[in-house]
């Protein structure tokens, strides 16, 4: 599995680089070299920190909304809004987005119209939390080491439905079918009215529920079992840490609890795993109720749990399929529900020994 | 009651006469509030379901630039159809009992005026405060969400109003059914030691086992409601496990009473038209006895998802589940049939929909028993599998409700004549565009393309050709509906229409969607009991 850590990828440190090269061209510029060693870092490093700490405040309080230079989200794509907007703007809407939409400002208020008249809330940000952020979308795009948009997705036409789809589908309209023509007989048998023998009828009625009586346990029997809980001792290859929030899902190696959290730990940014794995994903959230639905590379549900606060799912899945896989939210969180999305690869390579064709796709 | 023991089921002309069940006609004076009920079940019908077509097409991606309403709209029509549907069964329960139990008109007429401010309250928050955390508002989504904090306490507080409202009728229904029933009785317990009286109508039984049943879900409902005001006033939050056991308790239990009313309903007038009497027994107090319990454990299938939930009492949900489809199926639905089998059946625009709505409440649970299988919840939780299955059996309901109103208004005013052929084609078209607009959700629910998603992403693009085709038998669907819900309005307007043969009796005029018999007349006397 490979991973990339976002905050400690960050290359681009103006003056840093090149240092080399500039002492090679002699001593002529040695002076000169001298003084940007001492004092080229020394503010490097100080715009470095502006950055890095806009980065963590921007992953803890603006992707929800916004991306640096991914597209459009529930809010616009913020890269280059500095060249856009006066960064007098750009602080004050950072800090006090409702007061400059009160105050009619033109630029908020078209805004507003033009991201479906969902205002962008006051986030409680320090005029000094607004100066980093600036910063952070200020930087060269390889500085603000934003992720490379996603491949084109195309529409593609419906696809086969799956066996356990077209099982639950037909079995439907199986059932559908004996009621509509059940109802259809009784109603239609009104043209011709006879007595009817009750007791007869009673007689049916307890072979019906005897019938039927077998029937559900024996469903019941062959289900249960199934059911998708992780079984006590139940050893994955791996662990992925999963935190859902408003709107987005954070993949990470270690556990992640709180928003500060997601700065801190090791983020996942381009999750692949191998085909046959057995994957442990721990699911929890950070804000509301979400749900974590797998769609498989047939765009197709295999395997969901929800993401909960205050709890932690584990669903256990045997990845069976490779492919590109899609990763919805399932349960409703508020205006930006159907844009909560992440999205995760099985490979080929490296089939792991525990690889079999036969193990369910939820492991027992 | 008299009773004439009999091991048949009369199906001539004149057995049925002799075995019409005896009905005293409606008690003028409370007419009011079930015409009113009946004014604003179809307007706040038409209206919300008119929302439901407007989320259709944006989903199918007609309506760009109106998408921003999509939430606020979905959560004003759950919660509203949910609501509607579940007052409207009420109004209709208690109309039908009035002939053993009376009410009191006092608290029906609080009722009304309850669920009136309820409603405003709720239009205040979602037109003016964009309130969208949902019909079932799932903790802490409506803290937490991007409309404005009053918006959410309005909306808390209109469900206040309407949790006490109904609280307080449910109580007074029972109160009514003790006044002239022992509890015992009242739930058919005598049926179960084997002694046959008193005879007590199978809608008392339902709508007693409902209401305490009732009573536990708005309890919960206030629970929930209680834990978000502490929140509110202390910052203190609430687990959420806890509160989605209780909100699901609640939300779930509620709408499967709204179902059960609709039945209670059914017991009450079909055997009217039918010419035969449908009454209590053992096998129909154990049944509804059963319930009682049976529907405050199904609810754990709505938690299936949430691993956390100890694993027991996911497994106590599947047979719950099923359990709770097994009386339906074998007691009320093979009841109706047989009731209506060979029957001297008179199928007018109520029987019709009666007879309808029990085909689609069958239908609609067999689309919830397969959801509630653990198994195939993985592949159908809150996908659009759940919209389809609801729609399913609410929309019958709403068709029991409608056709009950319809009955009603046809004992008020006898001597119109029945619009047969129109009547026909009515009900032709409801089924037709019904069956699209279903069929749509459950192909995409089959898909996996997710319920709640104004906007489907790119890889279930098709889901949006299901929106629209959806949005198109919708529209088909909600002008039939309005024909109907005229036909209905109509039906009240006492003795109108000039040169109206008389209903009761006349075959040609009463008979209908069949060629010809005359039936069973309202108020008829005699009845015929049919034992173990
Ligand atoms: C012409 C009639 C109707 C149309 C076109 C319609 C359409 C819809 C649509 C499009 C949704 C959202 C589906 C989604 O999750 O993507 C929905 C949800 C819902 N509908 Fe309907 N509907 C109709 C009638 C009814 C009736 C009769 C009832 C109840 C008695 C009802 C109750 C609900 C409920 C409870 C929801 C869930 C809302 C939520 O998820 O918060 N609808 N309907």
């Amino acid at each position: 599995m490979r991973y990339t850590h976002p905050n400690y990828c960050y290359t681009g440190r103006p003056g840093g680089t090149g240092l080399r090269e500039i002492l090679s061209r002699g001593l002529k510029f040695l002076l000169l070299v001298a003084l940007l060693m001492w004092a080229g870092p020394a503010w490097a490093q100080e715009a470095n920190r502006e950055v890095e700490e806009g980065r963590a405040l921007f992953d803890e309080k603006c992707v929800v909304c916004h991306t640096n230079g991914g597209g459009d989200h529930i809010g616009p794509d913020l890269a280059g809004v500095v060249d856009r907007r006066s960064r007098e703007w750009l602080a004050r809407f950072i800090t006090v987005p409702d007061q400059v939409l009160a105050e009619g400002d033109p630029l908020a208020t078209e805004l507003l119209k033009k991201y479906n008249g969902m205002p962008m809330p006051n986030l409680g940000l320090s005029s000094d939390d607004a100066e980093d952020i600036i910063q952070y979308l200020a930087a060269p795009p390889a500085a603000a080491g934003a992720a490379a948009p996603p491949a084109a997705r195309e529409v593609q036409p419906a696809p086969e439905m799956l066996f356990a789809q077209s099982m639950i589908l037909y079995i439907f309209l199986g059932i559908t079918l004996v009621i509509v023509v059940v109802f259809g007989i009784v109603g239609l048998s009104t043209y011709e009215q006879t007595d009817v023998d009750v007791s007869k009828a009673f007689q049916l009625r307890r072979v019906l529920f005897t019938i039927g009586l077998i029937l559900v346990a024996s469903v019941a029997i062959a289900t249960l079992p199934q059911a998708p809980y992780a079984k006590e001792g139940t050893k994955a290859d791996r662990i992925i840490y999963v935190a859902a929030r408003q709107y987005e899902f954070v993949f990470s190696e270690e556990p992640i609890v709180t928003v500060e959290d997601i700065s801190r730990s090791r983020r996942i940014t381009s999750l692949e795993l191998f085909g046959g794995e057995l994957v442990e994903f721990r699911v929890t959230s950070l804000d509301v109720t979400h749900g974590f639905g797998i769609y498989g590379p047939e765009r197709q549900l295999l395997a969901q749990t929800q993401a909960m606060p205050g709890y932690v799912n584990r669903l256990l899945v045997r990845m069976e399929r490779t492919g590109p896989f899609l990763v919805l939210c399932l349960e409703y969180c508020a205006g930006g529900h159907h844009l909560m999305e992440a999205h995760f690869t099985v490979d080929d390579e490296e089939p792991v020994a525990s690889h079999s064709t036969q193990a369910p796709l939820i492991a027992r | 009651m008299h009773t004439t023991p009999a091991t048949t089921y009369p199906g001539t002309i004149g057995a049925a006469d002799a075995a019409a069940p005896s009905r005293d006609l409606a008690v003028p004076e409370t007419q009011s509030t079930i015409y009113a009920w009946m004014l604003t079940t179809a307007a706040l019908f038409v209206i919300l379901a008119l929302l439901g077509v407007y989320m259709r097409l944006v989903q199918g991606g007609a309506l760009a630039g109106l998408e921003s309403w999509f939430y606020p709209m979905m959560t004003l029509h759950g919660i509203g159809m949910a609501g509607l549907w579940f007052v409207a069964s009420m109004a209709c329960a208690c109309e039908a009992l009035r002939k053993h139990v009376l009410a009191s008109s006092a608290v029906a007429v609080f009722a009304l005026a309850g669920t009136v401010v309820g409603v405003v309250l709720l239009l205040v928050s979602v037109f003016m405060g964009r309130f969208a955390a949902g019909w079932y508002f799932l903790y802490p989504l409506p803290l937490q969400g991007e409309w404005p904090a009053w918006s959410a306490v309005t909306f808390l507080l209109a469900l206040t109003v309407l949790g006490v409202t109904w609280l307080v009728w449910s109580l007074d229904i029972l109160r009514a059914v003790a006044v002239k029933y022992s509890l015992s009785h009242a739930l058919g317990w005598h049926y179960l030691r084997g002694e046959t009286e008193p005879a007590v109508p199978p809608a008392v039984i339902i709508v007693t086992v409902s209401m305490i049943v009732n009573v536990v879900a708005l309890v919960a409902a206030v629970v929930v409601l209680v834990l978000f005001y502490l929140e509110l006033l202390t910052g203190r939050p609430s687990d959420a496990l806890l509160m989605k056991n209780l909100t699901f308790l609640f939300g779930h239990t509620l709408v499967n009473l709204a179902m059960y009313l609709a039945i209670a309903v059914v017991y009450d007038a079909l055997p009217d038209y039918a010419g035969r009497p449908w009454k209590a027994n053992k096998i129909v107090a154990i049944s509804w006895n059963s319930v009682l319990l049976i529907v405050l454990l199904a609810y754990f299938h709505h938690l299936y998802m949430d691993f956390v939930q100890p694993a027991t009492v996911q497994y106590i949900g599947q047979i719950a589940s099923y359990a709770a489809s097994l009386p339906a199926a074998v007691v009320t639905i093979f009841g109706a049939l047989l009731l209506v089998y060979h029957a001297p059946m008179r199928w007018t625009l109520a029987s019709v929909l009666f007879f309808l709505g029990l085909m689609g409440w069958a239908i609609g649970g067999i689309g919830a028993v397969i959801d509630s299988t653990i198994v195939a919840n993985v592949r159908l939780h809150n996908t659009l599998w759940v919209p389809a299955h609801f729609h399913t059996y609410m929309l019958a309901g709403f068709g029991i409700i409608v056709g009950h109103f319809y009955h009603c208004g046809r004992l008020q005013a006898q001597g119109r004549a029945e619009r047969t052929g129109y009547h026909t084609v009515l009900v032709t078209l409801l089924v037709a565009s019904a069956c699209g607009f279903l069929a749509m959700f459950y192909v995409g629910g089959a898909y996996s393309v997710p319920r709640r998603y104004s906007v489907y992403p790119i890889e279930l693009a098709h889901g949006a050709t299901y929106a629209l085709w959806a949005a198109v038998f919708a529209s088909v669907f909600l002008l039939t509906t309005v024909l109907c819900l005229i036909e209905v309005v109509g039906s009240w307007r006492k003795g109108a229409t000039g040169g109206a043969e008389a209903w009761v009796g006349k075959s040609a005029v009463a008979g209908s969607l069949r060629p010809s018999t005359p039936n069973a007349a309202i108020g008829t006397s005699a009845v015929s009991r049919v034992d173990q």
